[in-house]
């Protein structure tokens, strides 16, 4: 069976920026993909080169079998999509834009599509007589959630798609990415909040500088590994207290302050938390806080210097230190 | 597929309450201006109104053949206020058409909907092109309703050829702006492209009928195209009006392959 989404060193120059240097993807079909990446990695153009919005300077791009550029309306007409930037302006209703684009998109009647586009605004409560442009941001993303999944298409491209809910719909939303999966429908879907990534993807992308950086499933890329904890102990011996943490396995980025007996210990612990704890254990503790942190963080620790030398990869890199990508698996199996 | 011509029915549905505003505007006008004519005209004030006005001036207003029904009404309405109104309308529409949907962010989300690029832009074009010309004929239906009542003495045949040519013009200047629309998506290319070859257009005959040398530059301008035999006494000139329609439709064409041929704007 052929993939849902092929990628073939797709590159994007803007003049002399290039937004994406040949980049491969593969999404399989009736899986959910997780594009991740810091901003300005190149989701939003890689999503946006899968519905022709943008065309690819060089490189292949196959959705659904086909050149999005050949495939034209009949292609889009089986995906759905929620941009990146979601405008809504306009006089018109919600229910009146929703029926515009169940007449345009999807293979079902439109009346049958609108219906859907009917029941998911009830699950995810806005409401649709209002003119779009007067919904706040939430409630616009849930009409652009809405246009996406309503003419229940093969494949979604949901762009950050996200933004602006607040948690309770965010899980409405992963509920109903988890039932476009069992329907057979393909995800592809970005985002710069990893946990929302892993709660729903099968396989994952990292994106950083416009280029994959690692892919897999979503526990080997270790991503969520990395935590930053901040700590507040009473304790009368600070040296002595310091000295313990700093004997903890990958406790890094230390910072320590010390004020009337409290101590405050802020840093990041990569690997299992357990040897923090262990030792934060010995004292009273008085606040901790253990928070995932920001997915570019993440990115450039475990990739960064893949990152930055993807460049030079091409003109061959030490082996020991090539990105965990599909590139550079295949690249290593032709070597042997 | 469900149903024929989605984008040209929402822009018309979207539009109606502003089309319903021109056409008020254009009324106003109307029977502000064409009624004055029967008290104006008839025992030779405005002629002598006229003569003591600066000639130059007289002839770019084109106020020199004022005396006369049809000359009143080519001076006031379809060579001055009318050409203005229609010409924002068209310049407004035009550019909102492409670069304004584009700018606003929902040329990307239609595109990436089940609608072809240039479906988008014939049909946007296509929405335009309406809306003018209900413009156009609702200003001849007055001229036409005026006409007796304040005693212009215009054949109902060249009220239709004035209304032709008024409509070509805004059409000219909306497709201009389409076409500028789709070849950048930026809505100040769309507008001043659009408003540019009106304006030019007119400053063009204007400067032609200062001298004899100048009388070339009314090749260059549409508004001559159409109306330098004057459209109301003397019937419109058909080969200036096919030449300003089908230059309009050529640069609606062009949108369609200026659309398709770049990215859209994020």
């Amino acid at each position: 069976m052929t993939d849902t989404i092929e990628i073939d060193r797709l590159q994007k120059r803007y003049g002399s920026r290039i937004a994406l240097h040949e980049l491969d993807l593969q999404v399989r079909p009736g899986t959910v993909f997780g594009l991740i990446g810091p901003n300005g990695a190149g989701k939003t153009t890689t999503l946006r080169t899968l519905v022709d919005v943008i065309r690819p300077s060089s490189g292949s791009v196959r959705v659904l079998g086909e050149d999005p550029r050949h495939g034209g309306a009949a292609l889009r007409r089986r995906i759905g999509y929620v941009p990146g930037e979601l405008h809504l302006e306009g006089r018109s209703s919600g229910h009146r834009m929703l029926s515009f684009y169940a007449q345009v998109s999807g293979s079902r009647d439109a009346t049958a599509t609108l219906r859907t586009g009917r029941e998911l605004a009830d699950r995810l409560g806005v409401d649709l007589s209002r003119p779009v442009r007067t919904l706040s941001k939430g409630n616009k993303q849930k009409v652009g959630l809405i246009q996406a999944f309503m003419h229940r298409p093969e494949l979604l491209i949901l762009d950050e798609p996200t933004s602006g809910l607040d948690p309770l719909v965010q899980r409405e939303f992963l509920q109903m990415v988890r039932e476009a999966k069992s329907a057979g429908q393909t995800v592809l879907l970005s985002s710069h909040v990893l946990s929302e990534i892993q709660q729903t993807a099968d396989e994952v992308a990292v994106l950083a500088n416009g280029r994959v950086v690692a892919d897999g499933d979503v526990a080997s890329l270790r991503l969520g590994s990395i935590r930053r904890v901040r700590a507040e102990i009473s304790t009368t011996d600070a040296a002595a207290a310091r000295a313990d943490f700093d004997r903890v396995p990958g406790l890094g980025g230390v910072e320590v302050h010390d004020s009337d007996g409290i101590l405050s210990i802020s840093g990041t612990v990569d690997g299992a938390i357990d040897p923090f704890i262990n030792v934060l254990a010995r004292f009273e503790v008085r606040d901790l806080t253990v928070e995932e942190p920001d997915l570019e963080e993440s990115v450039l620790r475990l990739y960064g210097a893949s990152a930055a030398n993807a460049g030079a990869a091409t003109s061959e890199a030490a082996p020991t230190n090539e990105p965990p990508t599909r590139r550079a698996r295949r690249g290593r199996e032709g070597r042997r | 597929m469900n149903g024929i011509l989605p984008v040209f029915r929402r822009n018309l549905r979207e539009s109606w309450r502003s089309l319903l505003g021109w056409t008020i505007g254009i009324a106003a006008v109307l029977f502000l201006y064409l009624p004055l004519y029967s008290s104006l005209g008839g025992d030779g004030q405005l002629e002598a109104m006229i003569s003591s006005l600066p000639k130059e001036l007289v002839d770019t207003l084109g106020y020199d053949q004022i005396s006369t029904g049809a000359g009143y009404a080519q001076s006031t309405f379809f060579g001055l206020i009318g050409f203005l109104l229609l010409t924002i309308a068209a310049v407004i529409w035009g550019s909102a058409a492409i670069a304004g949907a584009e700018e606003s962010g929902r040329a990307e989300l239609d595109l990436a909907h089940g609608i072809g690029r240039g479906q988008y832009a014939l049909e946007s074009a296509l929405a335009v092109l309406v809306r003018l010309l209900w413009l156009g004929a609702f200003a001849g239906l007055v001229v036409w309703a005026l006409n007796g009542p304040s005693e212009l003495g215009i054949d109902d045949r060249n009220i239709v050829g004035a209304s032709a040519a008024l409509t070509g013009l805004a059409f000219l200047t909306a497709s201009a702006a389409l076409l500028a629309g789709a070849a950048t998506g930026r809505r100040i290319w769309a507008t001043g492209v659009g408003a540019g070859i009106a304006v030019l257009g007119y400053i063009l005959q204007a400067l032609a009928k200062q001298s004899k040398d100048l009388e070339w530059l009314n090749a260059l301008s549409p508004y001559a195209w159409v109306y330098q035999r004057p459209p109301l006494s003397e019937g419109v000139d058909l080969g200036g009006l096919a030449l300003t329609w089908g230059l309009a439709i050529v640069f609606v064409v062009a949108s369609v392959f200026a659309l398709r041929a770049r990215d859209l704007r994020g």
